[in-house]
């Protein structure tokens, strides 16, 4: 490089505009998005920064704006990999092309990274923060260098994760992960909320004075620390923690440095990866666990691969995890805002018991292996089964445990057959439901958009197949719920455990009949299901 | 039709005079657009058959509907006697299908899919691993065998469809494109296993557009264009004059009228490079 050379700096950052201009472009939807986020974010950020200044001044203002620092770092070192999409030059892969060496592409980077409603959410955070804890000119002094400092680690932190993972970033297992963010942004609220709630139980910040006690010392929260400290007048500490912050920033760049002039000096692999040391282990396994306890016929290979698939493929994955994680929270939810009725432990069916729609859609253009496999009703009776029983080999267990342990949880034991006899009534009526919905209004779900769950055009289809389903499921479970509803107006209370039977009845020969009933439909139907599943 | 009986064990010569695949009037029309128009087509047993044209000329779509995934609008398929859409129970067993543009179950690995695909076809479970093992050592996919499909490049993705087709040794196999995107060497490899596949008395029915690949392989070839069958026949007689079935496919599908490649484009190449100053 000649000393000469302009800097690259400005021509990132622009770079960095046009990707965030053409991307809007692309349609008004996503430009809405836009408009409507940065002004979400910017109302936020103003609302939180006068919740810092005016937390200023209270004696646990360190309490609460330190681990806030050290949140917002791990949210940056999570982001590139759950959330690759929302920065395009996060893959150093795509630049390493560029005759550039790293030396010159990092500061350029680091300053590009500055836009985008991240950052600047980022910023506004780190305002707040060093502004509710600078007292006196120690203090504001410690927050002028506190301030880049934080933004800096954190754009860093991002980078560097980036700049390592790359080969996971753009693997398979990579797109895998970052269909899984929602669930990590789902559990992250939910583990914020839970947090907030125990605060406000807990008499407030000071609760978390142990905790900030050792952030204090882990960079970059040591940063805002430091500015509590200077203001303080422990001078020691204050320079100490600063240090703790710049050191781990220049670790960080060093790190980032390091793996970003390897991937600019050694050749591509990113098709030699053949065996790694996970997959030796797969199919290894043989007939042991559940392969060797489910019989080797349609029955079991189906029920093996739906399993299966329910751990390895990531869009079936976030489907059970939301049905099994929210079906044990909402009640849970419920009780703890005091409306705790034991029939809320019936929700942790219904959201089981749709698992069973759109089976075929499932499987994408893949299902033309089970449509070339069936050439009969009885094929597709067991085919058709074996998915069903798949998903009650969970769901019955679970479903039970759950309305078990939630009946315990508020003391109405004696409700535990009445209650369970509900809950799988409604499981199996709505798997019912799910078998003909599956055949009757199948839609692809497209396996190559994390985002996307159903193809252009099959919207309508599928909101029919789920509501219309649900809406069909819930009519065939009225005589069940107007008999609980009859023997508890007439009296009858001595009766209610004959539910437990009627509902066992109900939910295993709901299935049993809509099997019987779809079974020879599907067969006839197969041309066309794998039509509708292969769209998109 | 003689192949009624399917424990019955015809000679090679006997098959060879049996249509595999009897075709008569089948027509599909996607919206507005005609994709096959009325075709009528008798595929000979035992040989090695290919089906060519160019993109778009309704390739993909007439083997879906003889392999019975895709509904015809009109006309029959008879696959070794059986007609395909009102009598699926006996063809579904009989033959072995390598689709174009669609998936396989990508989450399981290879060796599991070839397992479960055996369970679906009804082999016992000792059947089903020794087949699989010997596909996959056939194919060269040991070691590849417990990786999960998703993570195959193009020509293992074909190679383990291929033995996902094979499995159940079927009558007739249908196989769309079976070397598009595939390497000199496991191209070798999948010519190999079909090679001696047909010797046995097998029908292999292949869609391409390679004309070399299709003139070293088949002896029997048809010929498609804008949904229909231009021509059809032994190799010989489908290449007639012509010096190559390379040449003798362009002139079939019309493509000789056109005049040369590229003669609109005068401005292309050397002499009026300089800033357009002729």
């Amino acid at each position: 490089m000649r000393a000469a050379a302009p800097s690259v700096t400005w021509t990132f950052t622009r770079l960095k505009l046009s990707l965030l201009r053409n991307g809007l472009r692309q349609s008004s939807g996503r430009t809405a998005a836009f408009v409507i986020s940065i002004v979400l974010v910017l109302l936020l950020g103003a609302g939180q920064l006068l919740g810092l200044i005016l937390l200023r001044g209270s004696e646990h203002a360190a309490a609460g704006v330190v681990p806030l620092a050290a949140l917002m770092a791990l949210g940056w070192a999570v982001m590139p990999v759950f959330f690759p999409s929302g920065d395009e030059t996060l893959d150093p892969t795509r630049l390493v092309m560029l005759p550039l060496r790293a030396r010159r592409l990092m500061p350029a980077l680091l300053i590009a990274s500055l836009v985008g409603i991240g950052p600047l959410f980022t910023v506004l955070v780190a305002l707040g923060a060093v502004l509710a804890l600078a007292h006196g000119a120690a203090g504001v002094v410690a927050a002028v260098i506190a301030l880049p400092l934080l933004v800096l680690v954190c754009l860093a932190l991002a980078r560097a994760v980036a700049a390592v993972n790359v080969r996971l970033l753009t693997s398979r297992r990579g797109r895998d992960l970052a269909l899984l963010s929602g669930l990590v942004i789902a559990v992250g609220v939910q583990l914020l909320n839970l947090g907030v709630q125990r605060l406000s139980d807990a008499g407030g910040l000071s609760a978390l004075e142990p905790v900030a006690d050792v952030l204090a010392w882990v960079p970059p929260a040591s940063a805002v620390a430091a500015v509590q400290s200077a203001g303080e007048g422990a001078y020691g500490p204050a320079l100490a923690q600063v240090a703790l912050s710049a050191a781990a920033l220049a670790v960080l760049l060093w790190w980032w440095f390091r793996s970003l002039d390897r991937l600019m000096t050694s050749p591509d692999a990113s098709t030699v990866q053949a065996v790694t040391a996970r997959e030796k282990s797969r199919g290894r396994t043989g007939r042991k666990g559940l392969t060797g306890l489910l019989p080797h016929s349609r029955t079991g290979a189906v029920m093996l691969r739906t399993l299966r698939y329910a751990w390895r493929d990531p869009k079936t994955k976030v489907g059970w995890a939301s049905s099994l994680g929210v079906g044990i929270l909402l009640p849970a939810v419920f009780a703890a805002q005091g409306n705790g009725s034991v029939y809320n432990a019936c929700w942790v069916a219904g959201l089981l018991g749709i698992q069973m729609y759109n089976q075929f859609g499932q499987d994408y253009s893949g299902f033309w292996l089970v449509a070339s496999t069936i050439s009969s009703a009885r094929d597709a009776y067991v085919e058709t089964r074996a998915r069903m029983l798949a998903i009650a080999l969970i769901a019955v267990p679970y479903v039970t445990a759950v309305v078990v342990a939630y009946s315990l949880l508020l003391g109405e034991w004696q409700a535990i057959p009445e209650v369970l006899g509900l809950a799988l009534g409604l499981l199996g009526v709505l798997m019912a439901t799910g078998v003909y919905t599956s055949y009757r209004f199948p839609y692809s779900i497209p396996q190559d958009s994390g985002y996307k769950n159903v193809a252009p055009g099959q919207g309508s289809l599928a909101y029919l197949s789920i509501f219309g389903g649900m809406a069909i499921g819930a009519l065939l479970c009225a005589p069940l719920v107007a008999l609980t509803i009859w023997l508890h107006l007439s009296g009858g209370h001595a009766w209610l455990w004959a539910l437990l039977p009627v509902g066992l009845l109900y939910g295993f020969s709901a299935p049993a009949l809509a099997l019987r009933g779809a079974a020879p439909r599907v067969a006839a139907r197969l041309p066309e299901i794998l039509t509708a599943v292969s769209r998109g | 039709m003689t192949l009624h009986d399917p424990q019955q064990q015809l000679d090679a010569t006997d098959r060879r005079n049996a249509a595999a695949v009897r075709v008569r009037g089948l027509r599909k029309q996607f919206g507005g657009q005609v994709a096959v128009d009325g075709i009528d087509l008798d595929v000979p047993s035992g040989r090695f058959v290919g089906l060519v044209g160019p993109n778009g000329a309704g390739k993909t779509t007439t083997l879906s509907m003889i392999t019975g995934l895709l509904r015809p609008d009109s006309g029959t398929v008879e696959v070794a006697g059986r007609d395909v859409w009102r009598d699926p129970v006996d063809v579904k067993s009989r033959i072995g299908v390598l689709p174009e543009g669609l998936r396989l179950f990508e989450r399981l690995s290879g060796r599991e899919l070839l397992g479960h695909l055996g369970a679906l076809r009804g082999f016992p479970r000792q059947e089903a691993e020794r087949r699989t093992s010997q596909l996959l050592d056939t194919l060269d996919l040991v070691g590849a065998q417990h990786k999960l499909i998703v993570d195959y490049s193009t020509g293992m993705r074909k190679k383990i469809g291929l033995a996902a087709a094979l499995l159940h040794n079927p009558e007739v196999l249908f196989l769309d494109e079976p070397f598009e995107g595939v390497d000199p060497v496991s191209a070798e490899t999948i010519r190999g296993v079909l090679e001696r596949y047909t010797g046995s008395g097998a029908t292999v029915v292949f869609s391409s557009h390679v004309m070399e690949l299709v003139e070293s392989l088949c002896e029997w070839v048809a010929v498609m264009a804008v949904g229909s069958i231009r021509a059809h026949g032994p190799i010989g007689e489908v290449r007639g004059s012509a010096g190559s079935l390379h040449e003798a496919f362009l002139h079939l599908v019309g493509a000789n009228g056109r005049g040369t490649p590229g003669d609109g484009l005068d401005w292309l190449g050397g002499g009026s490079r300089s800033g357009g100053a002729e």
